[in-house]
């Protein structure tokens, strides 16, 4: 009996000890690990929509829905979704941000997993650009990447889908 | 002086945790794809190896042996939420490419086998030099390994084209691909050992 509360106490001792110091560290690298999330979330969003000066977020409650892109004037230049779809090996979420027209400005894959080398390939320009001017709805004329047809599929499917919500919330934003 | 730096380099060849002990196989074989993510890992892992074997072996005559374990376990997790906010905060590029792998760091078989067969029982000069050779000696292996997967499977080093026109060998980016460098490799310090003797 004495033993066990002799460990007991020893234990928490050392977790205490770890508890604090993690505190501490936490507190220092709290910031800027918010910081580069916001500014990743910029960039990101920026990417997509290079012709905004910036963005603000739609939701409804705490879900977000979609994000308004304005430029400088508060004038809505378009609008930026982030669509996800289960891939090959992953779950793949692409930031894709389109003109009140329906038309497509410019996607980006945010994450993915998929199988390097093959469904990996979703990331690189020579996909996501045949996705600029094409209309959203359709996306009409954008080739899958030979060999990773499951992948390229995720991207394309999800971002029709989102798509046609999306425009269907922002009917009465124009 | 000379037993410590034996300590130190018997991680590197004669013990490489990687090669010769065949421990931490699993980050091993998911993160060496590309040197790069190698060199994090590596990082990672001798941080939290270091901190851990010294930290054990200053407090091992305070710890009773009936709970060393669960006391190993909080130090090492310690030093991995240490690694973990700090990659997140300062390189959250190599942050997103290991992923899970970081925190996994806790439970790598490496880490909590250093402690528990040489940090508890040797005294803080021996372990800090154990615990800096193992993970250079695990870096060092993450380097090798990654980068014949990255070089086969991308044609590329740290990123670089190296050849022009060399059609990269898919295999070699997947897990099965880092089997296969790993059990070569093996196979040849095996070899290097064998011929030796």
């Amino acid at each position: 009996m004495k033993e066990m509360i002799r460990y007991g106490l020893i234990l928490a001792l050392i977790c205490a000890i770890a508890a604090g110091l993690l505190a501490g560290v936490n507190e220092l690298t709290r910031g800027k690990i918010a910081a580069q999330a916001y500014a990743e979330e910029q960039a990101a969003l920026k990417e997509v929509m290079p012709l905004a000066a910036k963005f603000t977020e739609v939701k409804s409650g705490d879900e977000l829905l979609y994000y308004k892109a304005l430029d400088n004037q508060d004038k809505i230049v378009g609008f930026i979704f982030k669509a996800g779809a289960k891939g090959y090996s992953s779950l793949v979420q692409t930031l894709a941000g389109i003109f009140p027209d329906g038309s497509i400005s410019a996607i980006k894959v945010v994450s993915q997993n998929e199988t390097p080398g093959l469904g990996m390939r979703i990331t690189e320009k020579k996909f996501t650009g045949q996705f600029s001017g094409k209309d959203s709805l359709s996306l009409s004329g954008v080739q899958a990447i030979t060999g990773a047809t499951i992948s390229s599929r995720a991207v394309m499917d999800s971002v029709k889908k989102k798509a046609a919500e999306v425009l269907e919330l922002i009917k009465n934003e124009k | 002086m000379k037993t410590l730096i034996k300590e130190f380099t018997k991680g590197i060849i004669k013990e490489n945790p990687t090669f010769v002990l065949v421990l931490g196989l699993c980050p091993t074989l998911a993160v060496s794809v590309t040197v790069a993510n190698g060199i994090g890992m590596g990082i990672a892992a001798t941080f939290v190896l270091l901190g851990s074997s010294v930290i054990v072996s200053l407090i091992k005559d305070f710890i009773p042996g009936r709970i060393r374990i669960p006391c190993y376990i909080v130090i090492i997790a310690t030093f991995v939420t240490i690694a973990e906010m700090s990659m997140k905060a300062y390189s959250p590029v190599l942050d997103r490419a290991l992923g899970i792998y970081v925190p996994l760091i806790v439970v790598n078989c490496m880490v909590l086998g250093r402690a528990e067969a040489f940090a508890c029982k040797n005294n803080l000069a021996s372990s800090f030099f154990d615990g800096l050779g193992m993970g250079l000696g695990f870096t060092l292996a993450l380097i090798l390994i990654s980068a014949i997967r990255e070089f086969l499977g991308s044609g590329q080093l740290l990123g670089h084209t190296l050849i022009k026109g060399f059609e990269p060998i898919f295999v070699f980016g997947m897990p099965s691909g880092a089997l296969l460098v790993i059990g070569l490799l093996l196979g040849f310090f095996n070899f290097l050992k064998n011929r030796k003797t």
